[in-house]
């Protein structure tokens, strides 16, 4: 028998029953669909983080105010420990540079009658070094305004289409709590850092900032480690708890009042998800395809006895075992081949319409695709189908013709 | 058309058992015959005589215990289950009691069914064997129906024409009439004498002596043994297949 002929039997087989052919493979499309929805969203997520890390700087570390809590907790709020002092001796390290202290100025922020609440910094001009960030339009903040504490305002897109919708913003007067700040340029998208909005922000002089709060602390430092981050963190922690009169020879972190986080740590935090996401996605592939093959060898097992006359009329005009054993082997690799294109479909149709969704909330989240994770899912689902299929497709082959042209 | 004389089929001292859980069972003793090519034979007995039995074995669905059986002058008693199948593929063909058509199928997609498993019939001559087939029991203008579609005649004729479309060199007909009204019966019985004049060698399996007179011999089965190998008797002429339309 023609390998053409044993495809088209076995698509006749398929198609003859579709319902039936549609329960069989149900499990596999509900199997090769989880797994290409999970590793979409697992690819769209990978995306955001990579945002995230690329938009923090490849050397880029940050120190705040708090306390490493047991299970991975932290404590931020309330904390008063990283000052000015602080923040002069941190310049003085070899191990780093680019430091650039924030200060959060709080308060409703509003353009006439138009109100928003972005997070507004009191930054210095090497935030935008560590933060890579440059701008869409205007000029960012320099020493001049540090200087001087200017008031003036640099804002971020969202936040800039709150307040000023498609307006142009520059040189226009916005009120942050009760001191106006002039705009003075406007900053590329970052998208979402930890997942925080980063362009809903307002950027203000460091000076200024701290002109207005009298704030005696720094709420988080930014900066760049110059050789490796193993030094740089060593040499933070050291410095801090000296001044802060820590004694924690055992690097016990709970013992701090300050945290250090590095970029290369959310690459790991990545990495790390990533694992774990694979992880998982392998699991609900391996379940969810061994259940899909299981109910493919019941069924096929079912559709043997029940062909069992067909058989026997095949073998009497002429089928080898061969030609039976190929012919039902396709067919329960054809039914998990089109099982797992209706699953492939399905999932990347339903990853679509999330993507669509969550976009509103996490602007940077992209509908994604993992080639690699869908084309193993696929595969994984034929070959399901090639080993599932062998016993039915045995038991069919090895039927007697005289017995089979007999069964009732 | 006069039969060419050469033997198609020669059993020598044929013996079938089944072994069933260390239990023999006899079905069949020391059959000698001889068909020839052209010939139109009944093979007639009860029910439980082995003439099912014999007819599996002649056309390779079955394997003897021991004797001969020689078909075309060749020894077949050692033939593996691809030779059996090819033979089955290009020889020798079927017609059952209960039809066997596939469901859900159409009278063209039945016909094809054994042009599949042919080893030599060329793909581009399918179609037309085919047809040719289906024309000759006259359900051209049905070709396209499926075999729920069809009457029990209509459904027989299918299988015959299946039987037909291979050219081989004999046709079983088991029980060809067994579910079928009298007026389907003769029209089945027509098509089959038609090809019997056309030149095929028919072989039938009845436990009916009025379907078996449709023959040109009989021959009686009684408990696994020939009883009687007859060719005086009063012959059946069934209709013209001109009625089968």
């Amino acid at each position: 028998m023609r390998i053409s002929d044993t495809f088209s039997s076995a698509l006749k087989g398929v198609t003859t029953n579709p319902s039936r052919s549609m329960l069989t493979m149900l499990g596999i499309i509900i199997g090769v669909g989880s797994v290409v929805l999970m590793s979409a969203i697992g690819a769209s997520m990978k995306g955001v983080i990579v945002g995230q890390i690329s938009s923090l700087g490849a050397k880029s570390m940050v120190v705040f105010p708090g306390k490493e809590e047991g299970g991975g907790g932290q404590v931020m709020a309330g904390f008063n420990s990283l000052t000015f002092d602080d923040l002069e001796k941190l310049k003085r390290l070899d191990s780093i540079d680019t430091v650039a202290p924030i200060v959060f100025l709080k308060g409703t922020v509003s353009y006439g009658r138009d109100e928003a609440s972005p997070q507004v910094l009191g930054v210095t001009p090497e935030h935008f070094i560590t933060q890579v960030t440059d701008v869409e339009e205007g000029r960012l903040i320099d020493q001049t305004d540090i200087d001087g504490a200017s008031a003036v305002a640099l804002i971020a897109p969202d936040a800039r289409q709150k307040l000023f919708g498609e307006s142009d913003p520059m040189g226009k007067r916005v009120k942050i709590g009760d001191h106006l700040f002039t705009v003075i340029g406007v900053t590329k998208p970052l998208g979402t850092q930890f997942f925080q909005n980063a362009d809903d922000r307002i950027y203000v002089p460091f000076s200024t900032a701290r002109q207005i709060t009298g704030q005696k602390y720094i709420n988080q430092i930014t900066m760049n480690a110059t050789q490796g981050f193993d030094l740089a963190v060593s040499d933070i922690k050291y410095l801090l708890r000296q001044r802060h009169d820590i004694d924690n020879p055992d690097d016990d972190q709970k013992k701090d009042d300050f945290i250090v986080h590095t970029s290369e740590e959310a690459g790991a935090i990545l990495a790390g998800v990533s694992l774990g996401l694979t992880a998982f996605i392998t699991t609900i592939a391996a379940i969810s395809l061994l259940v899909g093959g299981i109910g493919i060898m019941n069924i096929m097992l079912v559709s043997v006895t029940e062909r069992t006359r067909e058989i026997g009329l095949r073998k009497a005009v002429g089928a080898k075992s061969r030609d039976i054993l190929l012919q039902f082997l396709t067919e329960s690799i054809l039914l998990t081949v089109i099982g797992g294109l209706i699953g492939m479909l399905g999932g990347l149709a339903l990853a679509f319409v999330i993507s669509v969704f969550v976009k509103g909330i996490l602007s940077t989240y992209a509908f994604a695709v993992s080639i690699p994770s869908v084309t193993v899912a696929f595969l994984m689902a034929a070959f399901t189908g090639l080993v599932f299929g062998i016993s039915p497709a045995r038991k069919a082959a090895a039927l007697h013709p005289i017995e089979s042209l007999r069964y009732e | 058309m006069t039969p060419i004389q050469s033997p198609l089929i020669e059993t020598r001292g044929l013996y079938k058992s089944y072994e069933n859980d260390g239990v023999s069972t006899p079905v069949l003793f020391d059959i000698n015959l001889t068909i020839k090519k052209g010939e139109f034979v009944s093979i007639m007995g009860p029910s439980g005589s082995g003439k099912s039995t014999l007819m599996h074995i002649l056309g390779f669905l079955d394997m003897h215990s021991s004797g001969q059986y020689l078909f075309q002058g060749n020894a077949t008693g050692t033939m593996t289950d691809n030779e059996l199948a090819r033979i089955r593929a290009t020889r020798v063909s079927f017609v059952f009691q209960a039809f066997n058509l596939l469901p859900r199928t159409t009278v063209y997609e039945n016909v094809l069914l054994p042009l599949l498993y042919h080893p030599s019939i060329r793909v581009a001559d399918r179609k037309k064997h085919t047809l040719d087939a289906i024309a000759t029991v006259g359900l051209t203008d049905r070709k396209d129906f499926y075999s729920s579609q069809l009457s029990g005649g209509q459904k027989q004729r299918v299988a015959i024409a299946r039987a037909l479309v291979t050219e081989p060199d004999v046709i079983f007909a088991d029980e060809p009439t067994g579910n079928l009204d009298s007026q389907s019966g003769i029209a089945v019985m027509s098509a089959l004498q038609k090809l019997h004049n056309d030149g095929h060698t028919i072989i039938l399996v009845t436990h009916e002596h009025e379907t078996a007179r449709h023959a040109e011999r009989i021959l009686h089965i009684k408990d696994g043994r020939i009883d009687s190998d007859s060719k005086d008797f009063k012959r059946v002429i069934a209709t013209t297949t001109s009625s089968l339309k």
